[in-house]
């Protein structure tokens, strides 16, 4: 597992907003909840799969691995999360990622948000 | 000190310079469909790739996979690359799913708990649910992206984005070759 990505996941789930003692934490799972948490906002973090990488002399010198990061709200901006999520992803992935997917799900009536990063090896 | 260059065929270059300016933009939309039908036949080959369980009621907050059904859809429905758009200084197109055709409209699962292949509208009349509208049917897009970003009550398969970065590097080269190619046939009449 690559480290950047690894760091990455520590720092998502230590998401936080609010003064203490009401400080509220993003519940972020990696790769996925068995079942939907019940709370007004929650992320799931996964790394997708290789997205590149470059050989020489016979052998795999770097890698570079696509993830994502998903934001599922009851809220339509997001509870706040989303600032939060933009600038983690910028500390630990510099420019490598952008928003792939938002929508809005009827059936749940959540709105959920799909960044993509890309992390080294 | 001096020094001189030859360079042969320059009336050659220069005659294909200018007709070059002249059919730009129908040499770039060939060159471009080479590189988005690459494009095209990696997500085709990734639909065939996506992972599915029988149906089941997504209740109380569980995941569930893609039904077989909702594969078939994906699969049977007009996917390939959208018309070209011209405009004056670039050519653009997507790939993707056309929200027309065949298999666009699907009925909904999650609605529906039992898969019918008949539906009773408003008015009491039975109709194929495919026919459905309204609350009753989906776009096929909304069935990829439900897949491919995953949503609340269905599991994430990244199957077009890994698809569309798998073939950047072959898509690019094949926009090359047929633009080399192009340009080295150009005629001079």
């Amino acid at each position: 597992m690559p480290t950047e990505y690894e760091n990455l996941v520590t720092a998502m789930k230590a998401l936080t907003q609010g003064e203490e003692p009401d400080t509220v934490t993003l519940p972020v799972a990696e790769n996925d909840w068995r079942t939907r948490p019940d709370t007004e906002s929650y992320g799931i973090i996964a790394l997708d799969y290789e997205a590149d990488a470059l050989h020489g002399d016979n052998l795999k010198q770097a890698e570079a691995y696509e993830g994502s990061m998903d934001l599922y709200s009851k809220a339509k901006d997001g509870a706040g999360w989303i600032p939060l999520i933009k600038s983690t992803l910028t500390e630990y992935c510099e420019g490598a990622w952008s928003l792939n997917y938002h929508g809005n799900e009827r059936e749940s009536g959540l709105f959920h948000w799909e960044w993509v990063f890309q992390v080294e090896e | 000190m001096g020094f001189s260059i030859e360079v042969s065929g320059m009336d050659e270059l220069m005659k294909k310079m200018d007709k070059l300016g002249e059919k730009a933009q129908g040499i770039a939309s060939v060159a471009l469909f080479e590189g988005a039908r690459v494009v095209a036949d990696k997500a085709s080959e990734a639909v065939q790739g996506i992972a599915t369980s029988p149906f089941k009621y997504a209740a109380n907050g569980e995941k569930r996979k893609p039904s077989p059904e909702e594969k078939a859809i994906l699969t049977q429905a007009r996917h390939g690359v959208a018309k070209f758009n011209k405009g004056i200084s670039r050519v653009d197109t997507s790939v993707g799913f056309q929200n027309s055709g065949y298999g666009a409209i699907t009925w909904n699962h999650a609605r529906t708990n039992t898969r019918t292949k008949y539906k009773v509208n408003d008015k009491g009349k039975a109709r194929h649910a495919s026919m459905g509208g309204g609350t009753s049917s989906k776009p096929v897009p909304l069935i990829a992206n439900a897949i491919n970003s995953g949503t609340s009550f269905m599991e994430k398969q990244p199957f077009l984005r890994k698809a569309f970065s798998g073939s950047k590097g072959a898509a690019t080269a094949a926009i090359e070759n047929k633009l080399n190619e192009q340009i080295e046939n150009l005629s001079l009449d």
